[in-house]
């Protein structure tokens, strides 16, 4: 008897609907899988057989074939087990489930039955609902995570026994409900500070302005400046996730299988430190069935790469297409998916090899070329590409021990949401967010000066030889460091704020 | 193979008819041969028709029953099974392939469904 039981992959961040058919005629036993399907999948097999006998069902007879429609696209992954053995006991009628037609079931099955939680459930919840799907059943583990869907009736189910009573009409299981707001009201806690970070007033006003306005930032200071621990604490100054920034994110965990089942919605914006020998493809994303990289999973929150000019050149390299457009493409052979990558890229490093090079009172060991050789992995579009680039000196003494408490984080992130309460009004029509991510059109709507302020950015640009892209990235600071201070216009002592943080141009 | 070992299975498969009729199943065939393969036992049991594979063991050392019944031997096995239903045409009945085991000829194991094809 054919059976049709519905279930979903994830391509990408979007999930579309599986057809997952089921016929068996008599003969010889036996079972196969067709519609392009990978390992994972083709193993299911014997998960299945397990399963369905030790749930105390009857393992078929006769030769069982399982089509997966649409049989051009390749299916990945173990959750076509529960559809598959719904679909084998439907067909031999040891169920007889109705409302197969508007349920979409997913998880992996394990030899006792037993569900076990999958990827990407949020991005198929969020996809699927409409077009005549109404309910989804799912492992427990992933249950919150598709309750974040509330258009779905979300059926939650500890193994195949369970979800097959349920199909059948002889047991009922209450729908999975999730409170989001709930979930945001907590407030946000942090084990760090950024008063914890004495003196580096410079530092901490460039990274003020750089959570503002969402900009990139270059760190350079000797090693025990406090460069990664300036950098740690800006998770703690940043604005809290909104709703959709959240469900975004998400997705991204849900579909890299990071999201642990005790938290179901991330709140909080990621702050991703791959270390330097990460291949290009784990910061970017790819691989056979792509996967997000770690500038997706930075998306909404903070890349932060310390030791730059140690990464590998290409990897740097990499990084200037995403930085400018906020999404990756990965194109292969099987597929091309994209993912957003929109992040703020913080960068540390040393200011040359032994780290001295700019210390007052140490000296540096280095042979003038290695300097330059250190310097010459970061190319002049990366430079570019960074809107901010401040030195963090070493403390001296006096100062590490006398120096009072600085400002809390608190303090700080209620001055960045007030500038960011503005750039959300501000772009409210258009699809940017924050400053650093106006387009040109932007740049000259919003960031019109007043003749002072333009001969000084004249004569910077002038001096300084900067680029147009250059430019515009002064422009687009200047216009945070307004907004930070509340004023509509952009005044001279914006721009020059700005110019300043140009460090590694003037060098 | 010793005209020993070969009465060895010979009244093995003897006692195995005995003991699957006492279970209720029907013999049809005993040593169906195709090119490739063969199969010792085929017989009816409700309404599966059953292949079956018997395996003595006169001491215990070398494994268990199911692990004798390797890949090729499923293989001659399966392609036994193939060939007997097209030449008596039959269509349209569940299989299965059991395996049994005997022990010293007179302790019996059997296993019901015991592999698939594929």
């Amino acid at each position: 008897m054919l059976i049709k039981v519905n279930s979903a992959a994830v391509n990408g961040l979007d999930g579309y609907v599986v057809e997952v058919e089921v016929d068996s005629i008599r003969g010889l036993p036996g079972q196969s899988i067709v519609g392009l399907p990978d390992a994972a999948v083709k193993e299911s097999r014997d998960r299945v057989k397990f399963a369905i006998t030790n749930s105390g069902f009857e393992f078929p007879p006769g030769y069982f074939t399982i089509n997966l429609a649409p049989a051009d696209i390749r299916k990945e992954g173990p959750l076509y087990d529960l559809p598959i053995a719904i679909g084998m006991l439907a067909s031999s009628q040891q169920l007889k489930p109705g409302m197969l037609k508007e349920t979409v079931i997913i998880g992996e099955l394990s030899l006792d039955g037993g569900l076990r939680p999958v990827n990407g459930v949020l991005p198929i919840c969020m996809s699927i609902s409409g077009n005549g799907i109404k309910r989804v059943i799912v492992p427990r583990e992933n249950a919150d995570e598709a309750a974040l869907v509330a258009e779905l009736e979300v059926i939650p189910c500890d193994n195949l026994l369970k979800a097959a009573k349920y199909l059948d009409g002889k047991e009922t299981i209450r729908p999975h409900i999730i409170d989001i707001d709930s979930l945001f009201s907590e407030k946000l806690q942090f084990d760090i500070d950024f008063c914890d970070v004495k003196g580096q007033g410079l530092a901490k006003r460039a990274l003020e302005v750089a959570a503002a306005g969402g900009h990139n930032i270059l760190m350079v200071g000797s090693p025990g400046s406090g460069k990664t621990m300036l950098a740690r604490r800006l998770p703690t100054i940043l604005p809290p996730l909104s709703i959709k920034e959240a469900l975004e994110v998400t997705k991204l965990y849900s579909v890299t299988g990071l999201l642990s089942s005790k938290k179901s919605l991330i709140t909080v914006r990621p702050f991703r430190s791959p270390h330097h020998t990460t291949s290009d493809i784990g910061i970017i994303g790819g691989g056979r069935n792509p996967r997000p990289g770690e500038v997706s999973l930075a998306h909404m929150g903070i890349l932060f790469l310390d030791e730059f000019p140690e990464f590998e050149r290409d990897v740097l390299e990499v990084l200037r297409q995403p930085l400018e457009d906020g999404v990756v493409t990965i194109a292969r052979a099987l597929s091309s998916v994209t993912y957003p990558a929109e992040f703020m890229l913080v960068a540390a490093m040393n200011p040359c090899p032994c780290g001295n090079y700019m210390d007052a009172t140490k000296n540096c060991i280095c042979p003038s070329f290695k300097v330059q050789r250190y310097w010459g992995k970061l190319s002049g579009p990366l430079l570019d590409r960074i809107d901010l680039h401040v030195e963090v000196p070493r403390l001296k003494k006096e100062e590490l021990t006398n120096l009072p408490k600085g400002e809390t984080s608190e303090v700080i992130r209620q001055r960045v949401i007030k500038a960011r309460n503005i750039q959300i009004d501000r772009f409210k029509e258009a699809r940017v967010h924050c400053n650093a991510r106006m387009l040109p059109k932007h740049v000259r709507e919003f960031c019109k000066l007043d003749t002072e302020a333009e001969n000084l950015l004249k004569s910077a640009v002038l001096h300084l030889k900067m680029s147009g892209r250059c430019y515009d990235r002064i422009l687009k600071v200047s216009r945070t460091i307004a907004d930070l201070e509340g004023s509509a216009d952009i005044r001279s002592a914006h721009i020059a704020e700005a110019i300043q943080y140009r460090a590694m141009d003037r060098n | 193979m010793t005209k020993a070992s070969v009465d060895i299975g010979r009244t093995g498969e003897d006692i195995a008819a005995q003991y699957l009729t006492n279970k209720g199943y029907l013999i049809i065939e005993r040593n169906f041969r195709s090119q490739q393969g063969e199969v010792d036992i085929i017989a009816r049991d409700g309404e599966f028709l059953v292949f079956i594979e018997v395996k003595n063991y006169s001491f215990r050392s070398i494994g268990t029953p199911l692990g004798a019944v390797r890949k090729s031997k499923r293989e001659s096995i399966i392609h036994a099974a193939r060939t007997y239903l097209f030449k008596n045409k039959i269509k349209g009945i569940n299989c299965r392939f059991d395996v049994l085991s005997i022990y010293n000829m007179s302790q019996f194991q059997l296993i019901k469904d015991a592999f698939h094809v594929n």
